[in-house]
């Protein structure tokens, strides 16, 4: 059977030391900030970027040198035969296309998963692969598997301010004015290829109803019901730790049985949403990740 | 016995009579208000719906009757304001729908005129209610056609017999209306109608009277408006101009940049778009404005008016021909023909500086000014609509005495589908454009957002105009009152204290935030100290206090 190897960037928020926990290899995203390049978990720690965000630093992210991809493939297939690769979703980066570029070269040893995943769903897609592997598919097996299932997956995040959208002219500009007086805390929601907005909540309490409705709906109505069977529930946030521990006790009262983890949001969202905020993200689980 | 029919000119004659009768009347039917509030009153706004049908019916010499019915019927309808304004509109259109075909009007012709008229203007009101001038119109027409069928045909005794009998309903609408009986009045509205066919009675009857109708518009509102616009100017100079970031400029340099021209003047907007801040300011010192900004790069399009000086053009320019500059007046940054066509737009209905920006920043496309001191027109609704280049425009009322009106602009707008929700105070338009998605269809979005409505509970706070007793509370003239959706909740002496007490009225646990917007006769300090003490009292509500800027409302407090 082939030795088939896991390849993701750190946009999953999988860490450099999960990964290795987890067997596979994690891609760190650059970033330049004020025009001086780190490496989201290498040089660059998620408190040395907030700080670095707050104070106005001109933060940009930018996709893997290309250069680095296949140094990294290169020295993966030395000990594999193959390569399950999945990057950030298409819709966000094109970090996805240029890794299909580059793995024309490899004659089919190189899977690159073209799934529209991003973050704790992102990192759902890496569990799942090694669930396939483990279950004996090939490489291209598994592309196949997770392309399908692409759209089985949404986030909603919360924002705790619009400042960082705005800059970042990730918003149209009509939603940008928005909140200029009042407080407003804005729902986006990515299905798939594309940061949107979803909803306008006025206070914490709200956007948190209003979020863990969208996902109720969408378990029952996109993910075949509200059961530990059928999804997985994602909680993701930018420096809400305790507000995240809170939103997982609340969601296992609402959903109970559903397995739920909490985690960081990777720092490529983060530098477009900000601090402050707090996702609620579902997933739906593999058939044959069922067991 | 003389005349039994109306021809064209003597309709215009009775029609300019009533006008004038129910303008010489208007303070008397202000006063029949239920509601002691300075705001909408009834008088006023049946006055400026007629007025502006008579300008243009005296406008006409020798008009057929046609013409003269087109002329009132239009007219009304562009003009009509308040709630009364628009029945009364309806009423004349009604009318005008029957006797338009006649030259020469008779008994069973009026009969059914006036028919006519009580349906349409049933049909213009979602919930009709007794008690008002519909029950006291129908009550007119009931009788016509109860004289008609006894085969009366003296036409003025036929008149004075439904004007009689129409003053004997207005007369019990205390009965059909408790909150009439509690303040011992009679409808507003109904009394506002009965001047009307008096005045044209009186005409009819062959007396000599004035029907010279001025231009201009009536005296209280220009006043008030005058007032009002020169107590605004409190900075002397509107200062505008963009700055082209070169320098760090993020949210907390931006509030010091807010605080620093908030301390040298009001009407204060910064609007930030990636590298460009857009700054408007009204200061007495533009000087100092500048130096600040030129801290975080270039500037550019610099403009600077001196307020005063162009208040005075403004006041010495106005004629007796030009109408007043107008509440009601449309506000927006950019003729619709300049703007791209869009798909959705939004019209509020909004006073004071602070709500005003509320609802610009969230992305409302045009304001009308009124609302508490003045109603728009329907025409004023019109204007505004043709202000917005969309295929689909959402209009707040955000008062319940506007609703109407714009409802009545909806219908005679035939190229954009407009939709009018129906907002009945600030906090509702507001949290109604907050709960709009811009990638749902328009269904879903008024659907949801007439959900959202319905969920804010509103609370205003403003002073008697006069002694009155009403829902059993004594009220003394001066009194602050906290109004909520239902009623009078708390008066008393002390505004802070009867807004505390309004708030504790309305709120509940069910709710989790109340909005504080405080007027422009309340200082900052005073609303920070009742902002804190409801913060402490009700713990489990977030509490935002905002500047509202409004006038005649010290206070508008929402709890959703």
């Amino acid at each position: 059977m082939a030795k088939i190897a896991i390849v993701t960037d750190s946009n999953s928020g999988i860490t450099q030391k999960q990964g290795e926990e987890l067997g596979i290899f994690v891609l760190p995203m650059p970033f330049m900030i004020n025009e001086v390049t780190f490496f989201e978990d290498i040089s660059l720690s998620q408190e040395e970027f907030y700080s670095k965000l707050k104070s106005g630093a001109d933060v940009v992210t930018s996709q893997p040198a290309p250069a680095n991809v296949k140094k990294l493939w290169d020295s993966i297939l030395i000990n594999y035969d193959e390569i399950v690769h999945i990057p950030m979703s298409s819709g966000l980066s094109s970090s996805c296309e240029s890794a299909s570029l580059l793995a024309k070269d490899y004659g089919g040893k190189v899977q690159v998963v073209d799934n529209l995943r991003i973050s704790v769903v992102q990192e759902q897609s890496v569990r799942d692969a090694l669930q396939l592997i483990g279950a004996g598919k090939n490489a291209a097996q598994i592309k196949e598997i997770l392309e399908a299932d692409k759209y089985n997956c949404s986030i909603y995040i919360m924002l705790d301010t619009l400042y960082y959208l705005k800059k970042g002219g990730r918003i149209t500009p009509a939603a940008a004015v928005l909140g200029t007086v009042l407080k407003i805390k804005p729902v986006l929601q990515i299905q798939g290829d594309k940061l949107d907005a979803f909803a306008k909540a006025r206070t914490v309490k709200q956007g948190k109803n209003i979020m863990i409705n969208a996902i109720s709906l969408d378990m029952q109505n996109r993910f075949g019901g509200i059961s530990d069977e059928n999804v997985r529930l994602h909680i993701a946030h930018t420096e809400r730790a305790a507000e995240a521990e809170q939103l997982k006790a609340e969601l296992s009262g609402i959903f109970p049985g559903i397995a739920i983890n909490a985690d960081r949001l990777s720092l490529s969202v983060a530098c477009h949403i900000g601090p402050g905020a707090l996702a609620i993200a579902c997933s739906k689980k593999l058939a044959v990740a069922k067991n | 016995m003389g005349n039994n029919t109306i021809d064209a000119r003597l309709l215009s004659r009775m029609f300019l009579a009533g006008a004038k009768k129910l303008e010489a009347s208007k303070e008397w039917i202000n006063e029949l208000n239920v509601f002691p509030v300075p705001d909408g009153d009834t008088g006023t706004n049946m006055t400026l719906t007629i007025m502006a049908a008579a300008k243009e019916v005296a406008a006409m010499e020798d008009a057929d009757m046609l013409t003269i019915c087109k002329a009132i019927s239009s007219g009304s309808l562009r003009g009509a304001r308040g709630n009364s304004g628009v029945i009364l509109s309806q009423l004349f259109r009604g009318f005008t729908k029957v006797v338009r075909d006649h030259d020469e009007i008779t008994i069973p012709i009026l009969t059914d005129a006036l028919d006519k008229a009580v349906e349409t203007a049933y049909k213009a009101v979602m919930k009709p209610k007794e008690g008002t001038i519909l029950t006291v119109s129908r009550g007119g027409a009931e009788k016509a056609r109860a004289l008609m069928e006894e085969g009366t045909e003296d036409m003025a005794y036929f008149l004075g017999e439904i004007i009689k009998y129409s003053e004997e309903v207005l007369s019990k609408t205390p009965e059909m209306l408790p909150v009439l009986k509690q303040a011992g009045v009679v409808d507003s509205g109904g009394q506002g109608l009965l001047e009307v066919l008096k005045g044209a009675y009186d005409i009819f009857l062959g007396k000599e009277l004035d029907l010279t109708i001025s231009e201009a518009r009536p005296a209280i509102t220009s006043q008030s408006l005058d007032a009002k616009a020169d107590m605004d100017i409190k900075f002397g100079y509107c200062t505008e101009f963009i700055i082209m970031l070169t320098r760090n400029f993020n949210i907390k340099q931006e509030m010091d940049y807010k605080a620093y021209l908030e301390s040298i003047g009001d009407s204060i907007v910064v609007v930030t778009d990636d590298d460009v801040v857009k700054v408007h300011v009204h200061t007495n010192d533009p000087g100092l404005a500048i130096q600040k900004s030129l801290k975080f790069g270039a500037l550019s399009n610099i403009k600077i008016d001196n307020m005063r000086l162009e208040h005075q053009e403004t006041l010495f320019k106005k004629t007796p021909n030009a109408p007043a500059a107008a509440p009601g007046k449309p506000v927006t940054a950019k003729p619709a023909a300049e703007l791209p066509r869009k798909e959705v737009g939004f019209i509020a209905v909004s006073a004071g500086a602070g709500i005003n920006e509320i609802f610009t920043g969230l992305g409302v496309d045009c304001l009308i000014e009124g609302g508490q001191t003045m109603n728009p027109s329907t025409e004023d609704m019109m204007n505004a609509i043709s202000c917005v280049n969309a295929d689909h425009v959402f209009i707040l009322p955000n008062n319940k005495n506007i609703i109407l009106a714009a409802n009545q602009a909806k219908m005679l707008v035939k190229d954009k589908n407009v939709i009018v929700l129906p907002t009945k105070t600030v906090p509702q338009g507001i949290t109604a454009v907050i709960n709009y998605v811009a990638d749902q269809g328009i269904e879903e979005n008024t659907q949801n957002m007439n959900e959202e409505i319905a969920k804010v509970k509103t609370g205003q706070v403003t002073y008697a105009v006069r002694d009155t007793n009403i829902e059993d509370k004594e009220i003394k003239q001066g009194d602050y009152m906290g109004i909520g959706d239902a009623g009078i909740l708390s008066v008393g002496r002390d505004v802070a204290e009867v807004t505390y007490q309004m708030i504790a009225d309305i709120a509940s646990d069910a709710n989790e935030l109340i909005s504080i917007y405080y007027g422009e006769d309340i200082a900052e300090a005073d609303a920070e100290k009742l902002k804190q003490k409801v913060a402490v009292n009700f713990p489990s509500h977030d509490v935002e206090l905002q500047f509202g800027g409004q006038p005649i409302y010290y206070y508008i407090v929402s709890v959703e």
